[in-house]
């Protein structure tokens, strides 16, 4: 493979992180207009999700043009692989930031920033989005370190989302008019576990990039 | 992969004169499959090949130790025939290179050197090796035309059928489309994988992408040893060597 290859890909690798990083900060504010209701911030969000299409159709075309045009193998070809799957969980993970956006939207109310702080929620956001940060970095650097612990990982945060379905079910037999703003949690919850599981396919593809070897993180 | 081994090398080491050109190769070449063998120039792809048909004895101060075997038996030992030998596994070249005879002729060439002089089954032959090489719609109908009037791709596949001829078990080809333009090569590579239904073929080729599409096996050499020898999709998804990766990713030099 050419000089102008590994150029290209060097860039390309460059602005899926891009996109991996704009995804991410889209959930994070997300949760960041959860905990402290602000509308606007999540109006933000929302908006954000044209520029996160357009990227990712930007460089799946590109992804496609190398692979056309070079026809790469081993860890190049795993190098192309690994930006496409990362490109797809970035898109996820900023649609679930989306997602989490409406639902401020929708639910906006003083006293819902108690609700879902006492829900563990922010815990759980704190937890995934440090997932997705680490698959990140692994992806820029190589360094499986940053993935190593990636399913225990996993398992805390889906035994989390277990601990504020039951957190959610005892709020709403209390107090019958938090059901709606609970059920919406409970979906916020949910966002977040999928991140997670997102972050994990991310981290499954470098390790495939890294070392040729396809594992399942679960 | 299930297929029988019908070549091992067992420490094969070669020396022309005081340069070793093939460091202590050690493989294992399956029957009905189709094994590359890949490497930058001057890597030893062509000396090893010609281990396996002895090819190399026409050198002078060519020098080998270990051992080529052929069904368990050394080719090299003892009471065997390097005639007999190129018989059984015959050999296509980089350039084309047809006798100055007819089309007929040059298919006709081997079973009359080896003893066959019935017209009639001399017939059989030509007919058959040309339709196994894919060539016989082409040329049926202009047999005693002179094989230097075809084209390089059908040069090509007259060599083939003239290798087949014979009646071999193993076919090597060495670099057989580096001389061909992309369609006289996706023949070729379309005929390779005819063949090896029913034999052994070891080719050698520079480039890449040909060795992961036709092949089944592929070795990567460097300054005369076998870094690397295994399935191909696994060589091209991941090989185990970093010196291979770096070849095939085209990190090289
Ligand atoms: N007849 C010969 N006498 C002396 N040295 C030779 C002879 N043939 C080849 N060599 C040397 O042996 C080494 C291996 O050569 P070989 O032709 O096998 O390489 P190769 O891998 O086929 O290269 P290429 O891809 O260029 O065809 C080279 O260093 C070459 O110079
Ligand atoms: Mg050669």
């Amino acid at each position: 493979m050419t000089d102008k290859f590994h150029a290209e890909m060097a860039e390309m690798q460059k602005r899926v992180l891009e996109m991996g990083f704009f995804a991410e900060g889209m959930l994070r504010d997300a949760v960041e207009a959860l905990m402290t209701q602000d509308v606007a911030l999540a109006g933000d969000v929302k908006g954000r999700k044209g520029a996160l299409s357009s990227q990712n159709d930007l460089l799946e075309e590109e992804v496609y043009r190398m692979i056309a045009l070079y026809q790469p193998v081993a860890r190049d070809m795993r190098a192309v692989a690994c930006a496409l799957k990362v490109i797809a969980s970035a898109e996820r993970i900023g649609r679930y930031g989306k997602d989490i956006a409406n639902v401020v939207i929708a639910t906006t109310d003083a006293r819902a920033n108690d609700l879902a702080s006492g829900l563990s929620i922010p815990h759980m956001a704190g937890l995934v989005l440090s997932m997705i940060d680490d698959s990140l970095r692994a992806y820029e650097t190589g360094d499986l370190q940053y993935i190593r612990h990636h399913s225990e990982r996993d398992d805390v945060v889906d035994a989390l989302r277990h601990t504020i379905f039951r957190e959610g079910i005892t709020y709403m037999m209390e107090e019958p008019r938090t059901i709606t703003r609970c059920m919406n949690y409970l979906m916020v919850a949910r966002y977040l576990e999928r991140c997670a599981d997102h972050s994990c396919k991310i981290a499954e593809k470098v390790h495939y990039m890294v070392t040729g070897e396809r594992i399942e993180i679960k | 992969m299930t297929t029988q081994s019908i070549i091992c090398t067992q420490g094969l080491t070669l020396y022309y004169g005081e340069t070793r050109a093939l460091k202590d190769i050690t493989m294992r070449v399956s029957d009905r499959n189709v094994t590359a063998l890949i490497g930058p120039s001057g890597c030893g792809k062509s000396t090893l090949i010609r281990c396996f048909n002895r090819m190399n004895d026409l050198v002078d101060a060519c020098r080998i130790e270990g051992s080529v075997d052929l069904h368990g038996k050394d080719i090299y030992g003892n009471g065997t025939d390097p005639v007999e030998i190129r018989r059984r596994i015959g050999m296509v070249f980089q350039k084309p290179n047809p006798f100055p005879k007819s089309i007929y002729e040059n298919v006709a060439y081997g079973p009359r050197v080896h003893g066959i002089t019935d017209r009639a089954r001399l017939d059989r032959i030509v007919e058959e090796s040309l339709r196994k090489a894919a060539l016989w719609d082409e040329v049926k109908e202009r047999l005693s035309h002179p094989a230097m009037s075809l084209s390089g791709g059908q040069q090509q596949r007259l060599c083939i059928a003239r290798t087949l001829a014979v009646e071999p078990e193993v076919i090597l080809m060495d670099e057989p489309c580096s001389a061909l333009d992309p369609i006289a090569t996706a023949k070729i590579e379309a005929l390779i994988g005819e063949l090896k239904r029913q034999y052994c073929v070891i080719i050698v080729t520079h480039n890449m992408q040909q060795a992961s599409r036709v092949s089944d096996c592929c070795g990567f050499m460097y300054l005369g040893e076998m870094i690397e020898f295994g399935e191909t999709a696994q060589i091209f998804e991941s090989p185990e060597k970093e010196l291979t990766e770096n070849y095939i990713t085209g990190r090289f030099g």
